[in-house]
Protein backbone atom coordinates (compact mmCIF):
# COMPACT_ATOMS: atom_id res chain seq x y z
CA UNK A 1 0.00 0.00 0.00
CA UNK A 2 1.34 3.37 -1.10
CA UNK A 3 2.37 5.73 1.90
CA UNK A 4 -0.49 8.73 2.49
CA UNK A 5 0.02 11.62 -0.16
CA UNK A 6 1.74 8.96 -2.45
CA UNK A 7 0.79 10.92 -5.94
CA UNK A 8 -0.52 8.03 -8.35
CA UNK A 9 -0.09 10.08 -11.85
CA UNK A 10 -0.74 7.14 -14.42
CA UNK A 11 -3.86 6.11 -12.36
CA UNK A 12 -4.86 9.91 -12.04
CA UNK A 13 -4.49 9.77 -16.18
CA UNK A 14 -6.30 6.91 -16.64
CA UNK A 15 -9.36 7.64 -14.24
CA UNK A 16 -9.16 11.25 -16.79
CA UNK A 17 -9.24 8.99 -19.78
CA UNK A 18 -12.12 6.36 -18.46
CA UNK A 19 -14.22 10.00 -17.75
CA UNK A 20 -12.76 11.35 -20.94
CA UNK A 21 -13.87 8.97 -23.05
CA UNK A 22 -17.45 9.44 -21.07
CA UNK A 23 -18.12 12.64 -21.25
CA UNK A 24 -17.14 12.73 -25.21
CA UNK A 25 -20.15 9.92 -25.61
CA UNK A 26 -22.63 11.88 -23.34
CA UNK A 27 -22.12 15.22 -24.72
CA UNK A 28 -22.44 13.48 -28.71
CA UNK A 29 -25.58 11.95 -27.45
CA UNK A 30 -27.34 14.37 -25.76
CA UNK A 31 -26.27 17.39 -27.75
CA UNK A 32 -26.06 16.61 -31.62
CA UNK A 33 -28.07 13.10 -31.10
CA UNK A 34 -31.24 14.72 -28.79
CA UNK A 35 -30.81 18.38 -28.75
CA UNK A 36 -29.76 19.26 -32.27
CA UNK A 37 -31.00 16.34 -34.24
CA UNK A 38 -28.42 16.54 -36.26
CA UNK A 39 -27.25 13.01 -35.82
CA UNK A 40 -29.27 10.25 -37.31
CA UNK A 41 -30.26 7.21 -35.05
CA UNK A 42 -29.48 5.02 -37.72
CA UNK A 43 -28.33 5.68 -41.61
CA UNK A 44 -28.54 3.20 -44.51
CA UNK A 45 -25.16 3.45 -45.01
CA UNK A 46 -23.56 2.17 -41.74
CA UNK A 47 -21.79 -1.45 -42.18
CA UNK A 48 -21.55 -4.04 -39.61
CA UNK A 49 -18.42 -3.12 -38.47
CA UNK A 50 -20.07 0.22 -37.99
CA UNK A 51 -22.59 -1.18 -36.25
CA UNK A 52 -20.88 -2.93 -33.57
CA UNK A 53 -18.61 -0.39 -33.17
CA UNK A 54 -21.10 2.01 -32.42
CA UNK A 55 -22.69 -0.35 -29.55
CA UNK A 56 -19.73 -0.99 -28.10
CA UNK A 57 -18.75 2.38 -27.57
CA UNK A 58 -22.07 3.37 -26.57
CA UNK A 59 -22.14 0.68 -23.70
CA UNK A 60 -18.73 1.51 -22.89
CA UNK A 61 -18.93 5.26 -23.16
CA UNK A 62 -21.80 4.69 -19.98
CA UNK A 63 -19.78 2.78 -17.78
CA UNK A 64 -16.34 4.55 -18.32
CA UNK A 65 -17.90 8.14 -17.29
CA UNK A 66 -18.98 6.41 -14.07
CA UNK A 67 -15.98 4.27 -13.36
CA UNK A 68 -13.93 7.24 -14.28
CA UNK A 69 -15.73 9.35 -11.67
CA UNK A 70 -15.45 6.81 -9.09
CA UNK A 71 -11.84 6.40 -9.89
CA UNK A 72 -10.89 9.69 -9.21
CA UNK A 73 -13.27 9.87 -5.84
CA UNK A 74 -11.00 6.72 -4.81
CA UNK A 75 -7.48 8.56 -5.30
CA UNK A 76 -9.05 11.62 -3.74
CA UNK A 77 -9.59 10.30 -0.86
CA UNK A 78 -6.22 8.79 0.00
CA UNK A 79 -5.07 11.80 -1.26
CA UNK A 80 -3.59 10.29 -4.19
CA UNK A 81 -5.13 12.58 -7.10
CA UNK A 82 -2.70 14.50 -9.76
CA UNK A 83 -5.12 17.00 -11.07
CA UNK A 84 -2.71 17.66 -13.83
CA UNK A 85 -3.14 14.04 -14.73
CA UNK A 86 -6.50 14.22 -14.56
CA UNK A 87 -7.21 16.73 -16.63
CA UNK A 88 -4.08 15.46 -19.42
CA UNK A 89 -6.65 12.11 -19.37
CA UNK A 90 -9.75 14.08 -19.41
CA UNK A 91 -8.60 15.45 -22.64
CA UNK A 92 -6.69 12.84 -24.29
CA UNK A 93 -9.78 10.60 -24.03
CA UNK A 94 -12.31 12.73 -24.93
CA UNK A 95 -10.28 14.04 -28.00
CA UNK A 96 -9.23 10.21 -28.76
CA UNK A 97 -12.75 9.33 -28.98
CA UNK A 98 -13.87 12.35 -30.44
CA UNK A 99 -11.63 11.53 -33.22
CA UNK A 100 -12.01 8.19 -34.02
CA UNK A 101 -15.71 9.31 -33.73
CA UNK A 102 -15.33 11.79 -36.69
CA UNK A 103 -12.98 9.51 -38.84
CA UNK A 104 -13.21 5.97 -37.82
CA UNK A 105 -17.13 5.66 -37.46
CA UNK A 106 -18.56 8.63 -39.17
CA UNK A 107 -16.62 7.52 -42.56
CA UNK A 108 -14.85 4.29 -42.69
CA UNK A 109 -17.39 2.59 -41.28
CA UNK A 110 -20.61 5.08 -42.32
CA UNK A 111 -22.41 5.34 -39.23
CA UNK A 112 -24.40 8.24 -39.00
CA UNK A 113 -22.72 11.48 -40.64
CA UNK A 114 -22.59 14.81 -38.36
CA UNK A 115 -25.38 16.51 -40.13
CA UNK A 116 -27.96 15.95 -43.40
CA UNK A 117 -28.87 17.82 -46.17
CA UNK A 118 -25.81 20.29 -45.78
CA UNK A 119 -22.14 20.53 -47.14
CA UNK A 120 -19.97 18.14 -44.65
CA UNK A 121 -16.95 19.30 -45.28
CA UNK A 122 -16.72 22.34 -42.83
CA UNK A 123 -18.34 19.65 -40.46
CA UNK A 124 -16.11 17.31 -40.86
CA UNK A 125 -13.21 19.75 -40.37
CA UNK A 126 -14.26 21.14 -37.38
CA UNK A 127 -15.35 18.43 -35.93
CA UNK A 128 -11.71 16.49 -36.32
CA UNK A 129 -10.11 19.52 -36.20
CA UNK A 130 -11.13 19.77 -32.37
CA UNK A 131 -10.54 16.47 -31.66
CA UNK A 132 -6.89 16.40 -32.17
CA UNK A 133 -6.37 19.87 -30.09
CA UNK A 134 -8.34 18.24 -27.26
CA UNK A 135 -5.80 15.57 -28.20
CA UNK A 136 -2.64 17.58 -28.22
CA UNK A 137 -3.92 20.04 -25.17
CA UNK A 138 -4.29 16.42 -23.57
CA UNK A 139 -0.87 14.92 -24.78
CA UNK A 140 0.81 18.38 -23.17
CA UNK A 141 -0.65 17.79 -19.78
CA UNK A 142 0.32 14.88 -19.44
CA UNK A 143 3.62 15.68 -20.27
CA UNK A 144 3.61 18.45 -18.10
CA UNK A 145 2.27 15.85 -14.99
CA UNK A 146 5.50 13.83 -15.96
CA UNK A 147 3.43 10.76 -16.12
CA UNK A 148 5.33 9.20 -18.96
CA UNK B 1 -51.25 -11.70 -22.63
CA UNK B 2 -54.86 -13.04 -21.87
CA UNK B 3 -56.36 -12.49 -18.84
CA UNK B 4 -55.66 -15.34 -16.59
CA UNK B 5 -52.28 -15.11 -16.97
CA UNK B 6 -52.61 -11.88 -15.88
CA UNK B 7 -54.29 -13.09 -12.04
CA UNK B 8 -51.60 -15.76 -12.03
CA UNK B 9 -48.68 -12.92 -12.08
CA UNK B 10 -50.99 -10.73 -9.72
CA UNK B 11 -50.56 -13.62 -7.41
CA UNK B 12 -47.77 -14.46 -7.76
CA UNK B 13 -46.18 -11.09 -6.97
CA UNK B 14 -48.79 -10.47 -3.80
CA UNK B 15 -47.02 -13.82 -2.75
CA UNK B 16 -43.53 -12.40 -3.29
CA UNK B 17 -44.16 -9.29 -1.58
CA UNK B 18 -45.89 -11.11 1.32
CA UNK B 19 -42.91 -13.27 1.85
CA UNK B 20 -40.32 -10.49 1.74
CA UNK B 21 -42.20 -7.96 4.70
CA UNK B 22 -42.38 -11.53 6.82
CA UNK B 23 -38.75 -11.68 6.56
CA UNK B 24 -38.12 -8.11 6.54
CA UNK B 25 -40.56 -7.86 9.61
CA UNK B 26 -38.86 -10.79 11.26
CA UNK B 27 -34.85 -9.66 11.16
CA UNK B 28 -36.28 -5.99 12.70
CA UNK B 29 -38.61 -7.79 15.12
CA UNK B 30 -35.21 -9.12 16.48
CA UNK B 31 -33.29 -5.66 16.30
CA UNK B 32 -31.50 -6.37 12.76
CA UNK B 33 -31.31 -3.61 10.94
CA UNK B 34 -33.08 -3.85 7.61
CA UNK B 35 -33.10 -0.28 5.38
CA UNK B 36 -36.76 0.73 4.36
CA UNK B 37 -35.51 1.39 1.26
CA UNK B 38 -35.20 -1.89 0.44
CA UNK B 39 -38.69 -3.58 0.89
CA UNK B 40 -39.38 0.39 -1.39
CA UNK B 41 -37.12 -1.31 -4.59
CA UNK B 42 -38.12 -4.58 -4.00
CA UNK B 43 -42.31 -3.69 -4.52
CA UNK B 44 -41.22 -1.16 -7.04
CA UNK B 45 -39.21 -4.43 -8.57
CA UNK B 46 -42.09 -6.58 -8.36
CA UNK B 47 -44.87 -4.34 -10.08
CA UNK B 48 -42.09 -3.62 -12.40
CA UNK B 49 -42.23 -7.39 -13.39
CA UNK B 50 -45.56 -8.01 -13.96
CA UNK B 51 -46.48 -4.90 -15.99
CA UNK B 52 -49.01 -5.59 -18.35
CA UNK B 53 -48.35 -5.35 -21.92
CA UNK B 54 -49.40 -2.80 -24.21
CA UNK B 55 -50.62 -3.72 -27.91
CA UNK B 56 -47.75 -2.91 -30.78
CA UNK B 57 -44.09 -3.11 -30.97
CA UNK B 58 -43.54 -0.07 -29.09
CA UNK B 59 -45.45 -1.72 -25.97
CA UNK B 60 -43.88 -5.33 -26.19
CA UNK B 61 -40.64 -3.22 -25.92
CA UNK B 62 -42.07 -0.87 -23.17
CA UNK B 63 -42.84 -4.29 -21.45
CA UNK B 64 -39.73 -5.97 -22.38
CA UNK B 65 -37.40 -2.93 -21.01
CA UNK B 66 -39.44 -3.11 -17.29
CA UNK B 67 -39.54 -7.22 -17.08
CA UNK B 68 -36.08 -7.92 -18.23
CA UNK B 69 -34.00 -5.18 -17.10
CA UNK B 70 -35.37 -2.78 -14.70
CA UNK B 71 -37.34 -5.17 -12.39
CA UNK B 72 -34.28 -7.33 -12.21
CA UNK B 73 -32.16 -4.48 -11.37
CA UNK B 74 -34.39 -2.88 -8.76
CA UNK B 75 -35.16 -6.57 -7.48
CA UNK B 76 -31.25 -7.04 -6.79
CA UNK B 77 -30.57 -3.94 -4.85
CA UNK B 78 -33.47 -5.50 -2.61
CA UNK B 79 -31.44 -8.10 -1.54
CA UNK B 80 -33.87 -11.03 -1.37
CA UNK B 81 -31.37 -13.51 -0.68
CA UNK B 82 -29.78 -12.05 1.81
CA UNK B 83 -33.16 -11.57 3.27
CA UNK B 84 -34.21 -15.24 2.77
CA UNK B 85 -30.60 -16.57 3.81
CA UNK B 86 -30.97 -14.27 7.59
CA UNK B 87 -34.54 -14.65 8.45
CA UNK B 88 -34.90 -18.55 7.80
CA UNK B 89 -32.43 -21.02 8.70
CA UNK B 90 -34.21 -23.80 7.68
CA UNK B 91 -33.76 -22.11 4.13
CA UNK B 92 -30.01 -21.00 5.03
CA UNK B 93 -28.95 -24.89 5.82
CA UNK B 94 -30.92 -26.16 1.99
CA UNK B 95 -29.89 -23.29 0.38
CA UNK B 96 -26.30 -22.98 1.19
CA UNK B 97 -25.06 -26.03 -0.65
CA UNK B 98 -27.04 -24.81 -4.33
CA UNK B 99 -25.28 -21.20 -3.72
CA UNK B 100 -22.01 -22.43 -3.10
CA UNK B 101 -22.43 -25.33 -5.78
CA UNK B 102 -20.23 -25.54 -9.43
CA UNK B 103 -23.56 -25.40 -11.61
CA UNK B 104 -24.33 -22.14 -9.69
CA UNK B 105 -20.92 -20.98 -9.79
CA UNK B 106 -20.92 -21.28 -13.39
CA UNK B 107 -24.11 -19.81 -13.82
CA UNK B 108 -23.47 -16.72 -11.78
CA UNK B 109 -19.78 -15.97 -13.57
CA UNK B 110 -20.93 -13.12 -15.16
CA UNK B 111 -20.10 -13.33 -18.97
CA UNK B 112 -21.66 -16.95 -18.81
CA UNK B 113 -24.78 -15.24 -17.78
CA UNK B 114 -24.28 -12.02 -20.03
CA UNK B 115 -24.21 -14.51 -22.85
CA UNK B 116 -27.45 -16.24 -21.68
CA UNK B 117 -29.48 -12.95 -21.70
CA UNK B 118 -27.84 -11.37 -24.88
CA UNK B 119 -27.86 -14.67 -26.88
CA UNK B 120 -31.42 -15.03 -26.27
CA UNK B 121 -33.04 -11.33 -26.57
CA UNK B 122 -30.79 -12.19 -30.14
CA UNK B 123 -32.76 -15.37 -30.68
CA UNK B 124 -36.04 -14.10 -29.40
CA UNK B 125 -36.25 -11.47 -32.43
CA UNK B 126 -33.58 -12.55 -34.89
CA UNK B 127 -35.42 -15.66 -35.40
CA UNK B 128 -39.03 -17.09 -35.92
CA UNK B 129 -39.51 -17.24 -32.29
CA UNK B 130 -41.10 -14.10 -32.16
CA UNK B 131 -43.75 -14.14 -34.55
CA UNK B 132 -44.31 -17.97 -33.32
CA UNK B 133 -44.54 -16.79 -29.69
CA UNK B 134 -47.16 -14.06 -30.81
CA UNK B 135 -49.55 -17.38 -32.00
CA UNK B 136 -49.04 -19.43 -29.29
CA UNK B 137 -49.76 -18.17 -26.00
CA UNK B 138 -47.82 -21.20 -23.88
CA UNK B 139 -44.75 -19.97 -25.65
CA UNK B 140 -45.42 -16.62 -25.15
CA UNK B 141 -45.52 -17.41 -22.05
CA UNK B 142 -42.02 -19.50 -21.10
CA UNK B 143 -40.35 -16.75 -23.39
CA UNK B 144 -41.70 -14.03 -21.13
CA UNK B 145 -40.43 -16.10 -18.28
CA UNK B 146 -36.87 -16.54 -19.82
CA UNK B 147 -36.77 -13.21 -20.52
CA UNK B 148 -36.96 -12.16 -16.96
CA UNK B 149 -35.24 -14.98 -15.90
CA UNK B 150 -32.32 -14.35 -17.83
CA UNK B 151 -32.48 -10.91 -16.82
CA UNK B 152 -32.31 -11.39 -12.88
CA UNK B 153 -29.41 -13.95 -13.75
CA UNK B 154 -27.50 -11.45 -15.41
CA UNK B 155 -27.74 -8.31 -13.24
CA UNK B 156 -27.36 -10.54 -10.24
CA UNK B 157 -24.34 -12.08 -11.70
CA UNK B 158 -22.83 -8.39 -12.31
CA UNK B 159 -24.38 -6.82 -9.27
CA UNK B 160 -22.76 -9.76 -6.87
CA UNK B 161 -24.97 -7.51 -3.89
CA UNK B 162 -26.69 -11.06 -2.30
CA UNK B 163 -23.81 -13.57 -0.84
CA UNK B 164 -22.35 -15.73 -3.15
CA UNK B 165 -19.70 -18.20 -2.60
CA UNK B 166 -17.29 -17.74 -5.52
CA UNK B 167 -15.51 -14.13 -6.11
CA UNK B 168 -15.40 -12.66 -9.15
CA UNK B 169 -13.32 -9.40 -9.88
CA UNK B 170 -13.94 -6.50 -11.41
CA UNK B 171 -12.85 -7.44 -14.97
CA UNK B 172 -14.88 -9.97 -15.93
CA UNK B 173 -17.97 -7.87 -14.09
CA UNK B 174 -17.18 -4.62 -16.59
CA UNK B 175 -16.51 -6.78 -19.56
CA UNK B 176 -19.80 -8.49 -19.28
CA UNK B 177 -22.09 -5.17 -18.82
CA UNK B 178 -19.94 -3.65 -21.26
CA UNK B 179 -20.97 -6.43 -23.71
CA UNK B 180 -24.60 -7.41 -22.93
CA UNK B 181 -25.06 -3.81 -23.15
CA UNK B 182 -23.50 -3.51 -26.48
CA UNK B 183 -25.28 -6.55 -28.01
CA UNK B 184 -28.19 -5.34 -26.56
CA UNK B 185 -27.64 -1.70 -28.35
CA UNK B 186 -26.78 -3.62 -31.87
CA UNK B 187 -29.84 -5.03 -31.91
CA UNK B 188 -31.93 -2.59 -31.12
CA UNK B 189 -30.28 -0.79 -33.92
CA UNK B 190 -30.55 -3.99 -36.52
CA UNK B 191 -34.62 -3.33 -35.44
CA UNK B 192 -34.85 -0.19 -36.37
CA UNK B 193 -34.00 -1.07 -39.87
CA UNK B 194 -35.74 -4.89 -39.68
CA UNK B 195 -38.31 -6.51 -37.80
CA UNK B 196 -37.92 -10.00 -36.26
CA UNK B 197 -38.53 -12.27 -39.41
CA UNK B 198 -41.98 -13.37 -40.12
CA UNK B 199 -43.54 -10.25 -38.49
CA UNK B 200 -45.21 -7.49 -40.17
CA UNK B 201 -45.05 -3.89 -38.38
CA UNK B 202 -45.93 -0.72 -39.41
CA UNK B 203 -42.31 1.34 -39.90
CA UNK B 204 -43.29 4.53 -36.85
CA UNK B 205 -44.16 1.11 -34.50
CA UNK B 206 -41.30 -0.29 -34.95
CA UNK B 207 -38.78 2.53 -34.89
CA UNK B 208 -39.58 3.71 -32.17
CA UNK B 209 -39.70 0.71 -30.28
CA UNK B 210 -36.29 0.11 -31.67
CA UNK B 211 -35.50 3.67 -29.81
CA UNK B 212 -36.96 3.04 -26.88
CA UNK B 213 -35.28 -0.35 -26.43
CA UNK B 214 -31.99 1.06 -27.37
CA UNK B 215 -31.92 4.30 -24.53
CA UNK B 216 -34.48 1.76 -22.33
CA UNK B 217 -31.07 -0.21 -22.05
CA UNK B 218 -28.82 2.94 -21.63
CA UNK B 219 -31.03 3.76 -18.74
CA UNK B 220 -30.49 0.45 -16.88
CA UNK B 221 -26.90 0.06 -17.82
CA UNK B 222 -26.24 3.24 -16.19
CA UNK B 223 -28.12 1.95 -13.03
CA UNK B 224 -25.98 -1.61 -13.55
CA UNK B 225 -22.53 0.56 -13.65
CA UNK B 226 -23.19 2.62 -10.29
CA UNK B 227 -23.71 -0.68 -8.52
CA UNK B 228 -20.35 -2.14 -10.21
CA UNK B 229 -18.10 1.13 -9.79
CA UNK B 230 -19.37 1.88 -6.30
CA UNK B 231 -19.58 -1.38 -4.95
CA UNK B 232 -15.57 -1.43 -6.09
CA UNK B 233 -15.27 1.49 -4.32
CA UNK B 234 -16.59 0.18 -1.22
CA UNK B 235 -14.08 -2.49 -1.58
CA UNK B 236 -11.38 -0.66 -2.22
CA UNK B 237 -12.12 1.62 1.22
CA UNK B 238 -12.35 -1.54 3.33
CA UNK B 239 -9.82 -3.06 1.96
CA UNK B 240 -7.70 0.32 2.87
CA UNK B 241 -8.97 0.35 6.26
CA UNK B 242 -7.86 -2.93 7.14
CA UNK B 243 -4.52 -1.95 5.44
CA UNK B 244 -4.11 1.36 7.03
CA UNK B 245 -4.53 3.74 9.82
CA UNK B 246 -8.12 5.25 9.86
CA UNK B 247 -6.32 8.92 9.51
CA UNK B 248 -6.51 9.39 5.94
CA UNK B 249 -9.88 7.45 5.46
CA UNK B 250 -13.26 8.89 3.69
CA UNK B 251 -13.96 11.32 7.15
CA UNK B 252 -11.52 13.49 6.45
CA UNK B 253 -12.84 14.48 3.63
CA UNK B 254 -16.82 13.94 4.45
CA UNK B 255 -17.93 16.87 2.58
CA UNK B 256 -16.98 16.37 -1.08
CA UNK B 257 -18.02 12.88 -1.37
CA UNK B 258 -21.87 13.10 0.73
CA UNK B 259 -23.30 13.23 -2.51
CA UNK B 260 -21.81 9.97 -3.16
CA UNK B 261 -22.20 8.17 -0.43
CA UNK B 262 -26.08 9.22 -0.43
CA UNK B 263 -26.02 7.23 -3.37
CA UNK B 264 -24.91 4.55 -2.17
CA UNK B 265 -26.89 4.60 0.99
CA UNK B 266 -29.99 4.73 -0.80
CA UNK B 267 -29.02 1.24 -3.50
CA UNK B 268 -27.63 -0.24 -0.26
CA UNK B 269 -24.43 -0.62 -2.82
CA UNK B 270 -21.99 0.17 0.09
CA UNK B 271 -23.38 -0.93 3.48
CA UNK B 272 -20.64 -4.19 4.46
CA UNK B 273 -21.63 -7.29 3.38
CA UNK B 274 -24.12 -9.33 5.67
CA UNK B 275 -22.17 -12.18 7.82
CA UNK B 276 -23.76 -15.16 6.57
CA UNK B 277 -23.23 -17.85 9.36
Amino acid sequence: MPERGDVRRARSAWAGVLAGVGVAAFVDETVFHQLLHWHHFYDRSTTDAGLVSDGLFHAFGWFALVFGLVLVADLRRGDRLSGRALAGGVLTGAGGFQLYDGTIQHKLLGLHQIRYDVDLTPYDWTWNVVAVLLLAAGVLFLRRAKVT
Amino acid sequence: MIVHDGHVLVFLALAALAAYELGAWRLRNRGDRWPPARDAVFALGVAAAIFPGAPGFTGHVVQHVLTGMLAPLLLVLARPMTLLLRASPGARRRLKPVLGSRPVAVLMYPPVAAVLEAGGLWLLYRTGLYAAAGGEPVLHVLVHAHVFLTGLLFTASVCRLDPVRHRVGLGPRAAALVGAAAAHAVLAKTLYLTPPPGTVLAAADRQAGAELMYYGGDVVELGLALVVALTWYAARGRAARRGQPPTWMPGRRAGSFSALRMISRTTGAVSPRPRIR
